[in-house]
């Protein structure tokens, strides 16, 4: 029997509360993308959602780098992630 | 010229160098200014100055806020440029987020280094950053420094010189930010022990202040203690203000004869500065108020907390304050608009900040509630007096709503803003931030209120040939009152009268409406002296009397409930606030805007006027 390791992408936006995931791409417009990766939110970086505003508001998250991010709960599910952290 | 990220430790570098102070904080917006200093270095004087913080030079933002302010400088240097070395500020426990700007601002051309400070919290990690490699990889002179040295300041005074002196870095840089941040810091994305310490214990507070429900009553709470400051501090305040001006209208006034120059030292130029300087405690109160929750990393979450609250009208969640402040004075609450980074979010802001029930309508809504109500009941007054309150507030939602669909429609930039480890406020830097706030509204707001009270004088007092023959005999009244009844603003008043009146304002309502462009206050007066009054006490009882006794031709009573009911709906939603059309005028940059609000404020005040006038008669109020 073969077992295939499948890692399904997944939206920051579509992440539990509490959940990390590595950012694999940005599905913004260029302007918006370079605004925010020169913020830090940039491929490769591991991104932990630590709470959600009421009513479908921002997210709030954390990155590996320390830095955390009020980030609006559309946005969010275009930064996609290569699959969920453990 | 100094340039980073907010938070890279600008501020500090610049204390250093200049030995003065700057303001520090991630959400500056209350005062995007450039900050200036000297230093000297051998024989060679430097001008220091100090940009807005700015994440990238690529981003769309408008120029008035921060980032704008910061890249539009840059840009804009001109001859400047051969003298001119950037030296870039950057966190040295975070470089990979510093290289990203390193790279934007090398392709600008110009002269350039890169300082890294933190290097003692660095090295008390058992760290250090490679500063021969980072400056081998991009071509741009490294250093790291601890700006709390003294060494600081000569190291990078001599390196931004030798910069200046040396050849421009290649404009067309190759290197890869991250791999690059990672490679000249061992271990790079590890947390520093410091940080990670002011990260555990923003994360207890946190757990508090954003708490699903808790979250939001501490936030109401907060605002609310920030409004009543408005009022326990700035009100008595400005009374003293109020009081030292009529002081010296009383000692100056009799010198002057009781001719039109009197009253326009007086009235005009007097009554101008006082509205000016009533202003200030507020402003001061507000700006004070608004940097502590700023500085404090606050003020970010209170935008996490309202953003989807408000996204429902068009606006996001950094508008809230501007809003909340609106309720104080318009005038400080456009300044604070300035913390709104999206242009179009900002200006529907601007444009919906008069609506808000600020506190110069309130003595107005409680001596023409009395004027106009008196013969209703404590608890009719009441209710309207508060249904008045949050009909301001549902005016502006709605009219940001609808702005958002047609004047300032477009697409909003996404909320992602940095919730900074919550810290102490350094008073002193809280108060020079409220001294710049208060000499730039002196300066930019002031003097526009100052030319308008010396027209609206001229208005209210010159006489105008026309008015002479149809304001009839007024030989028997003081001479104020006549003045009045011979003004310019009254012949207008007369020539508007067939309009007005289907909303039920006679020509006297529209010189009181003329004057309360001054201020809102001014109402009360200008009504008392334009009806016979010459001076008119706070309760509004001698006006209400007044108004009682004036009839129309066919003896009925000239001001109704009704009128009193349709003057409210006006006094809602009509810009009738100089100071206010100053302040839009001053943050669009554009009398257009300014002129906009005043048309369809006015324009959509009356007809609701219309509405409410008619609708009361046809019930028989």
């Amino acid at each position: 029997m073969r077992t295939t390791l499948k890692i399904d992408p997944v939206s920051l936006g579509a992440l539990a509360t509490g959940r990390s995931g590595v950012i694999a791409s940005l599905e913004l417009s260029s302007d918006e993308r370079a605004w925010i990766e020169a913020m830090g939110l940039s491929p490769g970086r591991e991104v932990t959602v630590l709470r959600r505003g009421v009513l479908g508001g921002p997210l709030h998250v954390r990155l590996d780098t320390g830095a955390e991010f009020a980030v609006d709960a559309e946005l969010a599910r275009r930064v996609v992630l290569a699959g969920e952290a453990q | 010229m100094l340039v980073g990220r907010p938070n890279a430790g600008k501020s500090s570098l610049f204390n250093r160098l200049t030995g003065g102070g700057a303001r520090v904080g991630n959400f500056p917006g209350i005062t995007v200014e450039v900050l200036e200093g000297a230093a000297t270095f051998g024989d060679r004087k430097v001008r220091v100055l100090d940009l807005p913080g700015l994440y990238s030079l690529a981003s769309t933002s408008e120029g008035e806020t921060d980032e704008g302010v910061a890249r539009r400088f840059i840009d804009g240097l001109g001859a400047a440029r051969a003298t001119t070395v950037l030296v870039q500020v950057m966190d040295a426990t975070c470089p990979a987020l510093g290289l990203r700007l390193t790279r934007d601002l090398l392709a600008r051309g110009l002269a350039l280094v890169v300082v890294a400070t933190q290097r003692d919290v660095l090295e008390a990690q058992g760290r250090t950053l490679d500063v021969e490699a980072l400056t081998a990889a991009t071509g741009v002179p490294f250093l790291a420094v601890c700006s709390k040295d003294a060494s600081a300041r000569d190291a990078v005074l001599a390196a931004a010189l030798a910069a200046l002196d040396g050849p421009v870095a290649p404009t067309a840089p190759t290197f890869d930010p991250d791999a690059l941040g990672r490679a000249a810091l061992r271990d790079a994305s590890s947390v520093s022990a410091e940080a990670m310490r002011a990260r555990e214990r923003t994360a207890r507070l946190d757990r508090w202040l954003l708490h699903p429900h808790l979250g939001p009553a501490i936030f109401v709470a907060l605002m609310a203690s920030l409004f009543s400051a408005v009022f326990l501090v700035a009100d008595p305040a400005s009374a003293l203000v109020e009081g030292v001006m009529r002081a010296l209208a009383g000692a100056v006034g009799p010198r002057l004869g009781d001719g039109l120059l009197r009253s326009f030292v007086v009235d005009g130029l007097l009554g101008g500065a006082g509205t000016v300087l009533i202003f200030l405690p507020q402003i001061v109160v507000l700006t004070v108020a608004m940097e502590l929750l700023d500085a404090s990393g606050y003020l970010a979450r209170g935008v996490f907390l309202v953003d989807r609250l408000l996204r429902g009208f068009g606006l996001g969640g950094r508008a809230f304050v501007p809003l909340l402040t609106g309720h104080a004075c318009a005038v400080p609450a456009i300044s604070a608009t300035r913390i709104i980074r999206d242009p179009r979010e900002r200006l529907t802001t601007i444009l919906v900040i008069p609506l808000m029930t600020c506190s110069a309508r309130i003595p107005t809504y409680a001596v023409l509630l009395s004027a106009f109500f008196a013969s209703r009941g404590a608890w009719f007054r009441a209710g309207l007096f508060v249904a008045l309150y949050f009909f301001g507030i549902a005016a502006g939602l709605v009219a940001s709503a609808v702005l958002r669909r047609t004047a300032t429609r477009g697409r909003s930039l996404p909320l992602v803003l940095e919730m900074p480890a919550y810290h102490t406020p350094e008073a002193r830097v809280v108060m020079r931030t409220a001294t710049r706030a208060a000499s730039r509204f002196l300066r930019d707001v002031g003097t526009t209120i100052l030319v308008a009270s010396a027209l609206l004088w001229a208005l209210l007092s010159v006489p105008m040939p026309a008015a002479l023959d149809r304001a009839g005999d007024t030989r028997a009244m003081p001479a104020a009152v006549a003045r009045m009844h011979h003004s310019v603003a009254a012949g207008l008043g007369r020539a508007l009268e067939p309009v007005t009146l289907v909303a039920g304002f006679d020509w006297r309502v529209n010189v009181g409406l003329m004057g309360s462009f001054g201020a809102r206050e001014l109402m009360v007066g200008t009504l008392g002296v334009i009806t016979g009054l010459e001076d008119v006490d706070d309760d509004g009882e001698a006006l209400a009397v007044r108004l009682r006794e004036i009839k129309r031709p066919d003896g009925s009573e000239a001001y109704s409930t009704a009128t009193g009911l349709g003057l409210m709906a006006f006094f809602v939603i009509a810009c009738q606030c100089m100071s206010t059309v100053a302040a839009i005028k001053r943050e669009t940059r554009s009398w257009g805007w300014a002129l906009f609000t005043l048309g369809w404020t006015y324009a959509v005040g009356f007809a609701l006027a219309v509405a409410v006038y008619q609708v009361a008669r046809l019930v028989g109020a």
